[in-house]
């Protein structure tokens, strides 16, 4: 067993836990975010995709004990109670959600995106979601979902209430 | 060498389990206490949108608004059955059931509303906006939620059960009416074939869904995607290259789907031709959407290289040794 100190979705954490468990069981079974969904379990879908010191990352490809001092964001870390945020909002208003399964991977990689240039081309927006796979959508209304976040952030699109 | 070439194709799909299967969807509505209404339907989402339909379905029917409908569904204790989420039959069938039980609901308000306000016939009676009113004299009013605090016993509910037309096929003949309704598709893709690698690109994609009547035209888009990503994915991605029946191809790094850079926006065609028998005429698409996509693509190959291939997946390796194939033909 290791102790790690940990930063999720703005809460400090000090955890003990086995050196065998990789991010991804920190999280879901430690911490009992479940929406981070485990795929494939080898780097290939992303659905387990969650945000690692700013960077976009699989979590079932990383071990627990090298995320010490570090500061994740799960797809819990985007809403604020029921409040869900702006690209969540935009996936919605697309219809970019079919079986659900790889959205908060999409979701995440989206943020991953807008957090770097808010106003993406749709080329860019492909390639920055190439690495999580959706099996349903054909991506088409995901790309247009975070053209439409990108839209909530730099003012050019307005929230339909 | 990069050669484009344009195909088509056309099909069309008999929606519901056919050929003389039971096919039967059953729904319950029932008045809540505080006035809104509950469907119990067994029908199950798997991200078709079924939910949603099923909602504004029977939004339309009573007359009321989506936030006074409580959908139960998926849950074998209280909801009856409503057949698989197959066949794109749930649209057909449990749309059927739930709009002959709001119907019926229509009816035994309407028979509750005589009685509370006093008439001798439920004749002039409307339901709208979660109240029953007389046409002619719009105060003789009765709301939802005074009806349900007139029920005294049990639950103030309305059953109904839908069963798709569906004959056995003749099997000497052939013959037979085996679906009911059916449901016809279009696509057209235009494609680069890299004859040196083998590498088909998809550069353009068209697709016309007929649905007899665009309940929820976005999801109808949604779904037209992932049909045309379905058929795309196997007609040229997923194989398990199964040898000595062992998978080959077991993981994604090896059984390819298409990523976000694979697939293209694709030009969607919504044609409503509502269908007499179906719930405001709205037939189901979700398999239709996949059938002509493969054979589409396979006849743009044909015409981008001049070769047919008959196999699928339209991998790489089977593009260049078809092209060799007709190259040590032509050379003999």
């Amino acid at each position: 067993m290791i102790n790690l100190k940990i930063n999720v979705n703005n809460t400090d954490y000090e955890i003990e836990i086995d050196e065998e468990k990789r991010l991804i069981d920190l999280l879901r079974d430690e911490l009992r975010l479940t929406g981070v969904k485990e795929g494939c379990s080898e780097g290939e879908c992303g659905a387990c995709s969650v945000i690692l010191d700013g960077k976009l990352v699989n979590s079932c490809l990383i071990m627990a004990f090298q995320v010490n001092d570090s500061k994740v964001v799960t797809i819990e870390g985007l809403s604020e109670g029921d409040n869900i945020n702006y690209i969540q909002k935009a996936f919605i208003e697309a219809g970019a959600v079919q079986c659900g399964y790889c959205t908060p991977g999409m979701i995440l990689a989206a943020k991953a995106i807008l957090d770097k240039n808010p106003n993406p081309s749709r080329e860019e927006i492909r390639m920055g979601i190439s690495g999580n796979l959706c099996r349903c959508t054909g991506y088409e209304k995901i790309v247009e979902a975070i053209e439409l976040a990108g839209g909530y952030l730099n003012g050019t699109k307005t929230y339909r209430e | 060498m990069i050669k484009r070439g344009k195909g088509l194709a056309i099909s069309y799909y008999g929606t519901g389990y056919g050929n003389g299967y039971p096919d039967v969807s059953n729904a319950i509505v029932r008045l809540n206490k505080d006035g809104k209404v509950s469907i119990f339907v067994g029908g199950t989402e798997v991200g078709q949108g079924a939910k949603t339909v099923f909602v504004q379905i029977a939004a339309e029917t009573l007359n009321i608004n989506i936030e006074d409908i409580i959908l139960y569904s998926e849950d074998t204790i209280n909801t009856p059955d409503a057949g698989t989420a197959a066949a794109s039959r749930q649209t057909y069938n449990t749309g059927n059931a739930i709009k002959l039980a709001c119907e019926k609901f229509i009816e035994e308000l309407k028979a509750k509303a005589k009685e509370i306000l006093n008439l001798d016939s439920t004749e002039g009676l409307i339901v709208s906006d979660s109240n029953v009113y007389l046409n002619s004299s719009k105060n003789d009013k009765v709301s939802f939620l005074e009806i349900a605090s007139n029920v005294k016993n049990g639950f103030f509910e309305s059953q109904a059960s839908f069963t798709a037309h569906t004959v056995e096929m003749d099997v000497e003949t052939g013959q037979g009416e085996p679906y009911w309704p059916y449901t016809f598709s279009a696509c057209e893709v235009e494609v680069e074939v890299n004859t040196l690698t083998g590498i088909v690109n998809i550069i353009h994609a068209r697709f016309a869904q007929d649905v007899g009547k665009a309940v929820n035209p976005r999801m109808i888009e949604g779904q037209i995607d992932g049909g045309f990503y379905m058929g795309q994915s196997y007609c040229l991605f997923e194989d398990l290259n199964i040898v000595d029946g062992k998978i080959m191809n077991n993981k994604y790094s090896k059984y390819l789907l298409p990523t976000s850079m694979d697939t293209i926006d694709i030009d969607k065609i919504i044609i409503e031709d509502p269908e007499s028998t179906a719930p405001f005429g709205a037939k189901g698409i979700g398999e239709p959407v996949t059938i002509p996509v493969a054979p589409a693509i396979l006849n743009a190959i044909y015409d981008a290289i001049n070769v047919r291939i008959n196999e699928l997946p339209a991998t790489p390796d089977k593009i260049i040794s078809a092209l060799k194939k007709v190259k040590s033909e032509d050379q003999l």
